[in-house]
């Protein structure tokens, strides 16, 4: 008996401070409805294929570009193997006479300047304003010489990053530049980190943002992110061999097309074509889509892994440098889903650094509804979606209805982006950006 | 002595001397009207394109090749052996392109296009005569015979080369170098190899590019490749192809840009190959090796 409570205080001694230090694994956040959202067949050929030329919007002859690179000072020592990210990299397109400013923020893991941010500078700048075109805090440059953590994702401190760069890029303007209002605006993620770039603006003052415009946003990041890892695993199924399979059959259809045409050069113009005709069932499609943001993720798993020294692919004792080969950390990325981001870097590094905060507390403030109260009563905020868009649920786009109210126009069709720029969005867009809207047909 | 200064001077350059807080760059305006209107060409052309091939469709023949199968594709993993090397020599390339290569091929770009259409068509016509010697050398006389016509044409009646009269007269320009002949003969790419201010290439493309260089030095028309302005021309010539690039290194921001452009330029040009032959190439063993890094 003596020996049996011996060996209980002994346990109660030394197992359970093991249990207490060793808590429950952080569990993924849980990705609600069907892996495509609201998304049908057509939906998804938009997404992938975008807005036809056809129905673009009248754009300008010429837009000015000027590229600015900036040297931030609160920027991290950069890992050799992002020597060339070591300044954030903005474009700006100058009116030569005083224009209010419209900022624009890239989707996930986007440049600043890619052929959607391309599309609404020229229907801005056509419009009168000034343009700037921002990365996503999620792109690796942006992550390198803007991020404060490095770790990235998390739309509050991502926001502060951005808010922290946009102060310094507007006072790095050419002198001649005369602003007379500032709004801020991005497409789905972008949509996003410019509600909270308002928000803290806001508060902080620092900047003067008059007007925000999200443009297909997500309403919860992780529910997002979540769909596509399951839209990942159900068309490419789990590790290396399905995007194998996805790139098998890719290749033997472009060589077949190809040795079928007459064309001396596999270019552009070909791909268009073959693209096409390559893709064409809702499995194909959501293929495409899961491993476009698949690779887009890749960069962010790799950086974030890299900054926190979490050790999941990059040895903290031996980050790579600039002549080491990346294949292998990049086919073992490849496999892995956002979630094990979420659970293996981007959770234990936020956890650590607010030590009274949970896991669903920080799932809780990467939703749009963390700024619920601002979207609802500040009339400056607005929204363009469609009802198919796949990054959203019917009740994720029944929040974000009844969230805007009238400052929300919703499309019938367009999938995920695949209407940016059409006549009817540019149109509704610059009312929106130019306190002309009256509400829209919902 | 002045050799050594212009080093100097490339070396500060390269190893990013200018350390401001900002630094800005005047690009070429965009046109976004006008790039519309391209797209809006192509999609026109592909939609019709699509429409004939659906009208005019043929069952295949017993005579046609059988078609290539997924199982027949090339590994993900690319033949690299110089893997060291040719990633010192990306980034050589990018910082290069970075500091004089892309900022040369902006300014080219800001001079009015008709110019930049006149030097272009120049040179592109110049490079006919590379296309005749090695479409013959594949074979291929139609397609010879074809390169030569616009070679006529355009020397003439295009004043030089400087307009493609024969690209109106529905002649479009096909050009063909000695990496397409030796890929003709049946020689596979070889080991990736990234060449210096070039870029990305493999071992037979990159001999490729020597004999067709070495073949415009000993055709030597009207003495523009040996002659004292032989080094201008290279430049511009080096200049309006950049500037008819659309890449920017590192604009995807990625660590993994290496080997995802090694990547894609490889399967493009087995691709490439594919169209080549009527029959089925020997499989070969290089390219089923793991990458050798």
């Amino acid at each position: 008996m003596k020996q049996c409570v011996v060996a209980l205080a002994l346990a109660i001694l030394f197992v359970f401070p093991v249990i207490a230090a060793d808590p429950a694994p952080i569990q993924p956040p849980p990705a609600s409805g069907p892996a495509t959202g609201l998304a049908d067949l057509a939906a998804l050929r938009a997404t992938v294929f975008g807005t036809p030329p056809q129905d673009i919007a009248v754009l300008p002859q010429k837009v000015p570009l000027l590229e600015m690179d900036l040297a931030l000072p609160w920027a991290r020592p950069v890992p050799a193997v992002f020597w060339f990210n070591r300044r954030l990299r903005v474009w700006f397109s100058a009116q030569d006479k005083p224009a209010p400013l419209a900022i624009v923020i890239a989707g996930t893991g986007s440049g600043g300047n890619t052929a959607k941010l391309a599309i609404l500078r020229a229907v801005l700048y056509g419009a009168g304003y000034h343009v700037l075109t921002m990365p996503s805090p999620t792109f690796p440059g942006f992550i390198v010489s803007a991020s404060s953590t490095g770790v990235a994702g998390d739309l509050v401190q991502d926001g502060r990053d951005l808010y922290a760069a946009i102060q310094q890029i507007i006072a790095h303007l050419p002198r001649k530049v005369q602003i007379t209002d500032i709004d801020i605006l991005g497409y789905s993620l972008g949509g996003a980190n410019a509600a909270m770039v308002k928000s803290i603006d806001a508060a902080e003052r620092k900047v003067g943002i008059h007007r925000a415009l999200l443009i297909n946003p997500p309403v919860s990041l992780f529910s997002s992110v979540g769909r596509l890892d399951k839209l990942y695993a159900i068309t490419l199924g789990n590790g290396d061999a399905g995007v194998e399979r996805f790139y098998q059959k890719l290749y033997a259809e472009l060589a077949n097309r190809y040795r079928a045409s007459d064309r001396v050069e596999l270019d552009e113009d070909f791909l268009l074509g073959a693209a096409a005709s390559i893709l064409n069932t809702d499995a194909e499609f959501s293929a495409a889509i899961a491993l476009t943001f698949r690779i887009a993720l890749i960069n962010v798993f790799f950086a974030g892994d890299l900054y926190s020294d979490s050790g999941v692919v990059v040895d903290p004792r031996h980050p790579p440098n600039v002549n080491d080969s990346m294949e292998e950390t990049f086919r073992i990325l490849r496999g892995k889903p956002f979630s094990e981001y979420f659970t293996k870097v981007f959770a234990p590094y936020y956890l650590r650094r607010r030590p009274n905060s949970t896991v669903n507390e920080l799932i809780a403030e990467n939703r749009l509804d963390f700024i619920d109260d601002a979207l609802r009563g500040d009339p400056d905020y607005y929204a363009l979606t469609n009802s198919d868009d796949l990054i959203l649920d019917a009740a994720e786009l029944d929040w974000l209805k009844r969230t805007f109210g009238a400052r929300i126009q919703v499309y019938d069709h367009g999938g995920h982006l695949g209407n940016l720029g059409d006549r009817q969005q540019v149109a509704d867009m610059l009312d929106m950006l130019g306190g002309r809207w009256k509400g829209g047909a919902q | 002595m002045r050799a050594n200064g212009a080093l100097i001077v490339l070396l500060l350059v390269l190893g990013g001397c200018a350390s401001q807080e900002v630094r800005y760059r005047q690009l070429p305006p965009d046109t976004p009207a006008a790039n519309n209107a391209v797209n809006l060409e192509k999609a026109l052309a592909l939609a019709a394109q699509a429409a004939s091939s659906s009208k005019n469709a043929k069952p295949e023949t017993a005579g046609a090749l059988a078609p290539i199968t997924p199982a027949e594709a090339p590994p993900l993993a690319t033949y690299d052996p110089w893997g060291p090397f040719n990633r010192s020599m990306y980034r050589f390339n990018a910082r290069f392109d970075e500091a004089l290569y892309l900022p040369a091929a902006n300014h080219y770009r800001m001079l009015p296009s008709p110019i930049r259409a006149g030097v272009h068509n120049f040179f592109g016509n110049l490079a006919e005569i590379n296309s005749i010697i090695n479409y013959t050398l594949q074979g291929r006389l139609g397609r010879g015979v074809r390169s030569l016509g616009r070679f006529a044409i355009n020397s003439t009646f295009g004043l030089g080369g400087l307009f493609d009269v024969a690209e109106k007269l529905n002649i479009p320009r096909a050009p063909t170098g000695f990496g397409t002949t030796l890929a003709k003969w049946g020689m596979h790419p070889g080991p990736y190899l990234v060449i210096p201010i070039y870029g990305p290439s493999t071992l037979r493309e990159g001999m490729g590019l020597a004999a067709d260089y070495g073949t415009s030095y000993a055709v030597n028309v009207a003495n523009l490749y040996r002659g004292g302005q032989s080094w201008a021309l290279g430049v511009l010539n080096a200049v309006d192809q950049r500037a008819n690039v659309d890449f920017r290194y590192y604009a995807s921001g990625s660590p993994f840009e290496y080997d995802t452009t090694r990547f894609l330029y490889v399967r493009k040009l087995l691709i490439e190959d594919t169209g080549l032959h009527r029959t089925r190439p020997a499989k070969n063993p290089n390219l089923d090796a793991p990458a050798g890094e």
